[in-house]
């Protein structure tokens, strides 16, 4: 039996006069599924979160969310979601806990969840300080303590890995990914940092100048991902001219300045190489590879790669 | 749920700074009121001081109750009506410069109460800043050891100066909407200028007792004569305006775009 849908989105559309932000978006999330939300600067993606939250009225198209349509004043809902929109954002004058204690009274959650927010997120030897005198990554801590705090079912949150240390991704990687497994929270993130998103999303929706142009889990990734064989070699110019006429491989592209993918000719790794060095080029790297997340965004998306 | 915003509300303006700094710009008021009587109590004082005596001269202030309560009462309508904009659009246009609106917005709470709470918020510390300067008031004119003194005159006083708060109050829910439809401090500060600015304008040239932001300063004797009893008219326009403050406030929370 399918998994119940937590949040959907029908031809969901936002338009600032000729400016269309988001144009007709579909997609669903189920429960205890983590959704990676991938997109460009100005793609849509933090639009829709504002759209999923009530905060931005859609041009066109819905919301529904935990069977209920987000319309203005439906606030009821909350109760049930928590969220990180953009930045991290908190009461700089009140201390972390004076400022979770108004999310505990906020949401009506007993107040023990304060403390077990501040131990969840490591705040313990902040607590007692305003949350303006907070370094960047433990704002984000905090507003995420925020968004845990009353147990949500369901949680959005706009770049939850932003300013936090490589050890603080990973712990927030575990967290997210503990409290969809054990608990069956839903996720629905957005995320600049693409190997987070390759780690961590079930699936995964690719959006572009607005629009919805590609969902896929895991192992359609890994179907759609292309095999390619890597070399650093100098005077790469001349081993595309070289590499074409001798072994007839076509399909080259130059990513950065001295690295060469070729998709054809995989199966011929060493004559590559013997044909490279025997011209006097000087081959410094050479590997079979596979695309990841990040290279088969920048091809969806029109970037290099 | 009202006690719940109300309690978070409180604690937001107790922690803030701003809280402290509008009871201590307030409470020069009376001060500078003690002062400009006690320069024209002693004569030939306001011309030992100068620039500073020549202006007290120029209040046309006289050195008794009546005079220093006049004195006093303008100076609280005019400090109120900007006071009360800047606390009003601190309360509400925090929550954008801060970027907690989008928290506030995603809890599960109406978003009218938000609306409501603040305005109690406001109206409290409000009241609060005035009975500090009608008591501190009290205090410097006894210190002065001016003539005068009855309790009609004092009870008289004090309800003019709390009833054009009153008055200045049911004008800051429209500044609270330009707090969110600006979605910051700077545009409800702005507006209230140019309200006070055309207040001034229109009671000068008699249409005062229409607009909203011209009954205080009338009230004071600020804009044209001292008005001592409002119109009808002039209360339903400020009653109006009132609700439809509130109003506008709630529908730009509930149904806004809030884009911060």
């Amino acid at each position: 039996m399918p998994a119940e849908t937590i949040i959907a989105t029908h031809r969901l559309a936002k338009h600032y006069g000729e400016v269309r932000a988001v144009d007709g978006i579909d997609f669903t999330v189920r429960r205890g599924e983590i959704y990676g939300f991938l997109g460009r600067n100005g793609a849509g993606k933090t639009t829709t979160i504002r759209m999923l939250l009530g905060l931005v009225r859609p041009s066109a198209g819905d919301v529904t969310m935990l069977g209920t349509r987000i319309r203005p004043g439906q606030q009821s809902v909350f109760a049930r979601v928590g969220c990180l929109v953009e930045t991290a954002t908190d009461y700089p004058n009140l201390t972390v806990r004076e400022n979770l204690n108004i999310q505990c009274k906020l949401t009506r959650t007993p107040y023990p969840a304060v403390d077990r927010a501040i131990a969840l997120l490591h705040l313990h030897e902040y607590a007692k300080r305003p949350a303006g005198q907070l370094s960047l990554g433990n704002k984000q801590r905090l507003s995420l303590a925020r968004a845990l705090l009353h147990d949500p079912e369901v949680l959005v949150l706009d770049e939850p890995a932003n300013a936090l240390d490589p050890a603080g991704i990973v712990e927030i990687r575990d967290l997210l990914r503990h409290l969809a497994d054990k608990r069956g929270v839903t996720i629905f993130m957005s995320s600049h940092i693409l190997t987070e998103v390759a780690h961590l999303a079930d699936r995964i929706g690719i959006v572009h100048e607005g629009r919805l142009i590609e969902e896929l889990d895991y192992d359609e990734l890994r179907a759609k991902a292309r095999q390619y064989v890597e070399v650093v070699v100098s005077q790469p110019e001349r081993a595309i001219a070289l590499l074409q006429q001798q072994l007839g491989i076509t399909r080259i592209e130059q990513t950065v300045e001295q690295r060469l993918r070729m998709f054809d000719g995989l199966d011929r790794v060493a004559e590559i190489a013997r044909a490279l060095v025997n011209d006097g080029l000087e081959l410094t790297g050479l590997c079979a590879r596979e695309e990841d997340l990040e290279d088969y965004f920048m091809r969806m998306t029109g970037g290099a790669a | 749920m009202l006690e719940r915003v109300l309690a978070a509300e409180f604690l937001k303006l107790r922690r803030s700074k701003i809280t402290w700094i509008s009871w201590l710009a307030f409470s020069i008021m009376p001060l500078a009121t003690g002062l400009f009587v006690w320069i024209v109590k002693e004569p030939g004082r306001a011309a030992q001081l100068g620039l500073l005596g020549q202006k007290a001269s120029l209040t046309g202030v006289t050195a008794d109750w009546p005079g220093y309560f006049k004195l006093l009462n303008q100076a609280a309508c005019a400090g109120s009506m900007v006071l009360l904009a800047i606390i009003v659009a601190y309360i509400f246009g925090r929550e954008y410069s801060d970027g907690t609106a989008k928290n506030m917005l995603t809890l599960p709470v109406g978003r009218h109460w938000f609306a409501i709470a603040k305005l109690i918020v406001a109206i409290v510390w409000f009241g609060a800043l005035l009975a500090s300067i009608i008591a501190e008031g009290f205090l410097v004119g006894t210190w002065l050891g001016l003539p005068g003194l009855t309790f009609t005159l004092a009870a008289a006083a004090t309800g003019r100066i709390l009833f054009a708060g009153l008055i200045g109050y049911l004008l800051v829910p429209m500044v609270a909407w330009m707090a969110t439809l600006g979605r910051g401090y700077l545009p409800p500060i702005g507006f209230t200028i140019f309200m006070l600015l055309m207040g001034n304008i229109l009671g000068a040239t008699g249409w005062g007792k229409w607009f909203p932001w011209a009954i205080v300063p009338m009230l004071a004797g600020m804009a044209g004569p001292r008005v001592e009893v409002l119109a009808p008219g002039s209360l339903a326009v400020v009653g109006i305006t009132f609700f439809a403050g509130v109003a506008l406030t709630i529908w730009q929370l509930r149904f806004g775009d809030n884009t911060q």
